[in-house]
């Protein structure tokens, strides 16, 4: 056990500091990818009502890379998923996208905020912000502002599972980052 | 959970029931569906909430439109076969009804109704 300690420090010593930063970005995309995969095979019952499941990944990405890594990650991963669900370039990935760009943009600010937002709260914002944009998206897609009536169970639904999937990130990111990333 | 996500759950939360009644306000003052209906003569409007019967002078006689409760329909046509009288009543925008013999089309246009397109993931 103790061997095993040290000799991972030794390796984690020894490689640079960039190259795991990046290692770690590529896994927080693959997994980002499989929970978005995931979320694609399972059927929502209200439309635009989702777990938000990849977010973790980017909030995850978010903390312990910083705002560019969390863009890269979360913008690949809509890449990934569309390639993999076929949807790449469709209408739909542009709802997609626009939900990416507005979650990430949402955590970041609500990150740095000075009102003390935990990671619960962070995840809160990036969930109700993603299902706003798309919703906003759709609407500006179709010219239809009666999409806009759709919103609210959606919206509302955000927030039970952003509560979720903040409270996953939180553990994911205690184990990557210690408990000090998380006391918050 | 500290505090201001609370605040943020509930604000959200807020918003997301007012945000219903606020569309529900401003779509009433938006221009309600239309239908359009042009002949050889030329082409009128008339809103789809409205309550009337239109004859429309077609190529080989009359055509009869109805406008009712939120649809149209052709009622009656001179034409042979009545493909237009056999569509039924339309309602939803972008829907039409085509007289060809008569050279009659009525749309549906305006805002577009519900229904989904895409679902996006």
């Amino acid at each position: 056990m103790d061997s095993t300690l040290s000799r991972d420090r030794a390796l984690a010593l020894r490689a640079p500091a960039g190259t795991r930063r990046l290692v770690k970005a590529g896994v927080l995309l693959a997994g980002a990818s499989v929970l978005g995969l995931l979320e694609a095979a399972i059927a929502s019952p209200i439309p635009g009502v989702r777990f938000g499941l990849a977010n973790i990944a980017v909030m995850v990405a978010l903390v312990s890379l910083g705002e560019g890594p969390a863009l890269t990650v979360s913008l690949l991963r809509v890449g990934v998923v569309g390639l993999a669900t076929g949807s790449l370039l469709g209408p739909t990935s542009l709802l997609a996208i626009s939900g990416a760009l507005a979650s990430w943009a949402a955590m970041s600010v609500a990150l740095r905020s000075r009102v003390g937002f935990s990671l619960v709260g962070v995840s809160i914002a990036g969930a109700t912000a993603h299902v706003a944009a798309q919703f906003a998206a759709a609407a500006l897609m179709t010219g239809a502002a009666g999409v806009v009536l759709i919103a609210p169970p959606a919206l509302l639904a955000s927030l039970p599972f952003g509560i979720a999937t903040g409270f996953a990130a939180r553990l994911v990111i205690s184990r990557l980052e210690g408990s000090a990333r998380t006391g918050r | 959970m500290n505090r201001a996500d609370i605040i943020l759950t509930v604000v959200v939360m807020l918003l997301a029931l007012a945000l219903g009644p606020a569309v529900r306000a401003a779509s009433g003052l938006m221009p309600a569906s239309t239908v359009t209906i042009s002949c050889p003569a030329g082409t009128t409007t008339v809103p789809l909430g409205a309550e009337r019967t239109l004859m429309i002078a077609g190529n080989g006689g009359p055509v009869v439109v109805t406008v009712h409760q939120g649809s149209v329909a052709v009622l009656e046509s001179s034409c042979p076969d009545h493909v237009c009288v056999h569509t039924g009543a339309i309602s939803r925008s972008g829907e039409a009804i085509v007289c060809v013999p008569n050279g009659v089309t009525v749309r549906v246009g305006g805002e577009p109704s519900d229904g989904l397109d895409a679902v996006a993931r």
